[in-house]
């Protein structure tokens, strides 16, 4: 009652009246993922639903923050779009937050993996396409002052027929990752690791994202994981077999990191063995993403001017 | 994920001017639309009653940094411009700004105490306590109407960048322009006209004024700069400058008048005020004339920022 003399008392449809839900598609640490339509559009969206954990303080300053930087991301092609924020009240009459997304029917994981399957490469303009629209919504994230930290092909999602790629999992969205457990033979996040974070680095730059990139870049071309460790001593083992052992030399400061041990001492190998079919721009541009010093890794904007792009059709990117 | 809620921009010290656009592509969300001051300007009331809830915003404020109260208020005209006129009750502006502030608090990670609040909130009245569930509710009507875009844009965002294009060597010297500047815009803020411009132009326009204060010799170099930056309009940061120089000199001259103890701006009230000087010899308007002067003491003493927290148990 109270509330309507504040103009609140406008009837705003709740989310379970909204939409219809089709079917799950993915559940996680803090709720469930489903493929839904808009009643009113006919729209198919994906349905995040999740529980606050309310005391006294209402919505919780996470959710908050998050999601009021999913809002501000929403506006770049390349980031998935979270189309609306719901609040409602479940059984229990306890708060529930839908976050209603654009529905994208792949991700860059699953499109690895059929190639992987039928023993052909992925086009070499395809890669070129992908990669350039990983480097713009990248870009426009740190464009925003915000690192995502977790870039693996699992949460680039794909549209198969128009090839458009968007950035997901960042933020709260990230919560709806599958678990773990149900990979056992892949341990998602650490393959994708910048060695500075594997190292124990607790001051994050934008860098520990073009790293992914880069890994993400090279898999794309071998469809295999460029560093495939099981445990974060074997990344960093993986990372120096290929790249050498780093030293003050080429990476000043890295003894002094907080996880730094003596290691074997390898040389560097061309990368061009790692990844065998990467023309010689492109390796370049990959070289310059797996700069062992993050304030010389390449940045997003740059990797977007490198030349390795300059024959890719940029226009409807 | 990782980010400076405030300083956005941060990573960019040493980045060129097109090296950032999307701020200023989108800084438009989070100001109310342009139609929000005329409605305004129709209704003296509406004036007055905004700014007793900035006063409140403020008096909750007054021990925080004062990037809090700033996006406060933010969210409060952002509401108004969607909600319509406030209303008249004074309880249900105190949920407003109670609730406008908490929201404000948690984006900036700011531990509050919730009985404090309500303390401050009743000091002026027997008004009701709030219930938690009370203020939850309004917070989500509050986010709803806001779209969950709570990380507003502020002119404190582009600060740091329009600093670099000025090209000061000094750190001392950026800060003082830093500093000189953020107190113009939090105080401008208070003023209805401000709020028509973008926050990049009232960024732009608070510390060409600011370096003109501070920094005389070398304000042409800073005009330059910021006329030359392609995502400025040059035009309209001369009119927000011209709007925050007659703010700024309002409040000076308010402090000259003897009548006067308080560093807030001539508003209506003041005016009001110095009317009736003309009518003393009216019993009647002598009695009028002490009703608003204390209401106006009132309003200035949650314009005071520095008033220590123990003084408001005095009320």
């Amino acid at each position: 009652m109270e509330m309507e003399k504040t103009g609140a008392g406008v009837a705003v449809l709740s989310a379970k009246e909204a939409f219809e839900k089709l079917e799950k598609v993915g559940e996680g640490t803090y709720g469930k993922v489903y493929r839904a339509r808009e009643k009113a559009t006919g729209k198919i969206v994906a349905l995040k639903k999740t529980r606050l954990h309310e005391d006294q303080e209402g919505v919780p300053p996470t959710t908050l923050r998050e999601v009021s930087i999913l809002r501000m991301l929403s506006r770049d092609p390349h980031v998935v779009r979270l189309m609306d924020v719901k609040q409602g009240q479940n059984k229990e009459g306890k708060t529930v937050l839908y976050l209603v997304f654009e529905y994208m029917d792949t991700d860059l994981k699953k499109f690895i993996r059929s190639f992987r399957q039928t023993g052909q490469s992925i086009p070499p303009q395809t890669i070129k396409s992908l990669m350039y629209q990983l480097c713009k919504g990248i870009a426009f994230c740190h464009g925003h002052g915000i690192l995502h930290r977790d870039l693996k092909p699992h949460n680039l999602l794909m549209d198969r027929k128009t090839m458009m790629l968007k950035i997901a999992d960042l933020g709260l969205a990230r919560a709806f990752t599958v678990p773990i457990k149900k990979y056992t033979h892949e341990i998602l996040t650490l393959w994708y690791r910048a060695p500075e974070v594997l190292l124990g680095a607790t001051h994050y730059s934008m860098a520990v994202d073009i790293w992914s990139v880069g890994c993400i870049f090279a898999e794309l071309v071998t469809k295999q994981a460029l560093f495939a460790g099981d445990s974060e001593l074997q990344q960093l083992l993986h990372i120096f077999r290929l790249l050498g052992t780093p030293n003050e030399e080429v990476w000043p400061g890295v003894s002094k990191l907080k996880d730094w041990h003596e290691y074997p001492q390898w040389n560097p190998k061309s990368l061009s063995t790692a990844v065998p079919g990467l023309d010689e721009l492109g390796l370049d541009l990959l070289s310059q993403m797996l700069e062992y010093e993050p304030s010389k890794r390449i940045s997003a904007k740059k990797a977007m001017e490198h030349a390795y792009f300059n024959d890719l059709d940029k226009g409807h990117l | 994920m990782d980010f400076d809620l405030e300083n956005p921009l941060g990573n960019f010290h040493d980045l060129p001017c097109d090296a950032v656009p999307s701020l200023f592509l989108i800084e438009s969300d989070h100001i109310p639309p342009p139609n929000y001051c005329q409605s305004f300007k129709a209704s003296d009331f509406d004036i007055s009653v905004r700014r007793d809830v900035v006063s409140l915003i403020s008096q909750l404020s007054c021990t925080f940094d004062p990037v809090l109260p700033y996006l406060a208020i933010n969210y409060l005209d952002r509401f108004l411009a969607h909600q319509g006129i406030l209303q008249p009750k004074p309880w249900a502006n105190k949920l407003l700004a109670i609730s406008c502030f908490s929201l404000a608090a948690k984006m900036l990670k700011t531990e509050y105490s919730a009985t404090d609040v309500q303390v401050l909130m009743n000091h002026g009245d027997g008004g009701a306590i709030f219930e938690a569930q009370t203020i939850q509710r309004m917070e989500g009507i509050v986010l709803g109407a806001l779209q969950w875009r709570m990380r507003s844009i502020t002119p404190f965002s582009f600060i740091p960048f329009f600093v670099n294009l000025f090209r000061l060597k000094d750190p001392a010297l950026r800060q003082v322009l830093k500093d000189g500047a953020s107190e113009i815009i939090l105080k401008s803020q208070r003023e209805i006209k401000v709020l028509e411009f973008k926050p990049s132009t009232v960024a732009a326009s608070a510390l060409l004024y600011a370096s003109h204060e501070l920094f005389p010799f070398q304000y042409p170099c800073f005009l330059r700069a910021i006329s030359d930056c392609s995502y400025i309009n040059k035009e309209t940061v001369v009119q927000c400058y011209n709007v925050i120089h007659d703010i700024t000199r309002e409040e000076y001259e308010s402090v000259l008048n003897i009548n006067s103890t308080s560093d807030t701006p001539v508003n209506v009230l003041d005016e009001h005020f110095l009317s009736l000087e003309s009518e003393k010899t009216n019993g009647t308007n002598v009695v009028t004339q002490e009703q608003d002067f204390k209401r106006r003491k009132t309003t200035d003493y949650g314009n005071n920022r520095t008033v220590p927290f123990s003084h408001f148990h005095q009320c």
